[in-house]
């Protein structure tokens, strides 16, 4: 098992890399243009937390965009948020369906491993690759305050990342189930459904009939302007994830254990 | 002799289309055993069914006296395959195949291996995805016997080689047969079957039909095509 998961994450490595470097260096970026754009953004903030439904979807009536933190909430916040879901998603859906459609699945199934451990190698570097992704980042993250002279604290910093490695272990699982069903790479999917739990949460936040059931998607617990801005979570946002990893691993297992390897 | 193989009452279908009906088949220890049949008879739906990949609608199969769902792991260690279409990882380089196949079966094989590539003419320095066929064909060989495993599944192996190398690989072959391994070989060459094979059984229609001598001349052979060509 070692072995697979070993060939398995320096397979995947270029890919970390690109992903965590695009979205990190893309963060860095917008952390270190704060200074220059901190002017306009005081007189653009009131304008901005007036906007109703919007300013509420996208942060700005619980932070100033003019702070670090409203900034951050508003700019990083979007980009890690949906690039690390992306990069969580394309990930997981073609980890395993790979092996099938590339038709390696005999070669790595003919060798004395189950099936149950080829796919525990892989959901294992799935995941650490969405540990490396989100040290990466947070590394540039805080390479940028220091550039900065300003920014969040340790805290804020480490529960910010710590809830959107935990959405993007969630849509990891989900797309991790598809590519267990399939037999085919199903990229285009797996980004579908990235960007499907990101639209639901901004609809989610516009209109008020959706807001009671916000907590069912991912992004719910992951919103960087609720996190810089203390408001806890609901606990059902946390317990739904949980399930949803849990029954998407165990369903994983039963189905790739259960069906037919295609040649 | 015990059976390496012994499979009773096998039956595979997928949805409608017809898989194999009703199975029997016993391969005995130091055998070479020729499996013949035209195209979507149903030898690689029994090949794949012995290895686990496909999940049985009825029957058993046991390998080593041993069931080949619940012991899976433990057959396969003792099993070389070589599927028909031989497919790797096309950026890792030959040496690297082989050296993943050797670890994750747990041993050493370097030695039994550069044995093979030497004979086989195999350059381990290219990378997959500059091997045709053929070369991935050898390469698939090394991984199917570094280990000298116990049994031997080879299905259609020798398309894609060239003469010399198949006459190679069928030495290779008789050489761990001799050593005590067992192979079961899905074929359309009747000459391999005439000359290396010493059982032989027929699929057709998803059937299979022992044949009582390897000795079959090309008529009969024919015959056996044309018939599932008219059902």
């Amino acid at each position: 098992m070692k072995h697979v998961f070993l060939r398995e994450l320096k397979l995947n490595l270029k890919q970390i890399l690109i992903w965590s470097l695009t979205v990190g260096i893309l963060g860095f970026v917008s952390i270190l243009l704060y200074s220059s754009m901190q002017g306009d953004m005081k007189s653009m903030a009131d304008m901005f937390s007036s906007m109703g439904a919007f300013s509420d979807a996208f942060g700005m009536s619980t932070l100033s965009i003019a702070t670090i933190e409203g900034y951050f909430a508003t700019e990083i916040g979007v980009i890690h948020g949906l690039g690390s879901a992306m990069f969580a998603a394309i990930t997981a859906i073609v980890i395993l369906s790979k092996e099938e459609e590339r038709h390696t699945g005999e070669f790595l199934l003919s060798l004395p491993l189950s099936r149950s451990r080829v796919l525990f190698a892989k959901g294992l570097c799935v995941f650490v690759g969405l540990v490396l992704f989100t040290i990466i980042c947070g590394l540039l993250y805080v390479a940028a305050f220091a550039g900065l002279g300003e920014g969040l604290t340790a805290s804020e910093l480490m529960k910010f990342l710590l809830l959107e490695f935990l959405m993007n272990v969630e849509v990891a699982s989900v797309c991790f189930l598809v590519s267990a069903v399939s037999t085919r790479i199903k990229m285009g999917l797996g980004l579908g459904l990235a960007l499907i739990f990101y639209v639901y949460d901004l609809m989610g936040r516009v209109v008020p009939d959706l807001k009671d059931y916000l907590f069912i998607g991912p992004f719910s617990y992951a919103n960087a302007s609720e996190i810089l801005s203390g408001k806890e979570s609901e606990p059902a946002a946390f317990l739904i994830a949980a399930a949803v990893i849990l029954v998407s691993a165990a369903a994983a297992v039963f189905v790739y254990n259960k069906r037919d390897l295609v040649s | 002799m015990d059976n390496v193989i012994e499979i009773r009452g096998l039956s595979k279908s997928y949805g409608k289309a017809r898989g194999v009906i009703d199975v029997n088949l016993s391969v005995k220890e130091g055998d070479i055993f020729g499996f013949l049949g035209p195209n979507g008879a149903g030898k690689s739906t029994t090949i794949r069914s012995i290895l686990g990949f496909l999940k049985k609608d009825a029957g058993e199969i046991r390998v080593f006296g041993l069931d080949n769902v619940k012991d899976r792991e433990k057959i396969l260690a003792d099993v070389g395959y070589m599927p028909s279409e031989a497919w790797f990882y096309d950026t890792m380089k030959v040496s690297d195949v082989i050296k993943y196949a050797a670890d994750i079966r747990g041993g050493d094989y370097s030695e039994e291996a550069a044995k093979i590539c030497e004979r086989l003419k195999v350059n381990t320095d290219k990378r997959i995805k500059e091997l045709s066929l053929g070369n991935r064909k050898k390469v698939s060989i090394v991984c199917a016997m570094q280990h000298k495993p116990k049994l031997f599944i080879f299905d259609e192996p020798t398309s894609g080689l060239d003469p010399l190398i198949q006459k190679h690989f069928f030495d290779l072959i008789n050489e761990y047969v001799n050593a005590g391994a067992t192979c079961l070989l899905s074929t359309h060459v009747l000459s391999e079957v005439n000359r290396y094979c010493r059982h032989a059984a027929i699929m057709r229609e998803g059937r299979l039909t022992m044949l009582d001598t390897v000795d079959i001349d090309e008529d009969r052979f024919l015959k056996f095509y044309e018939e599932e060509e008219e059902m």
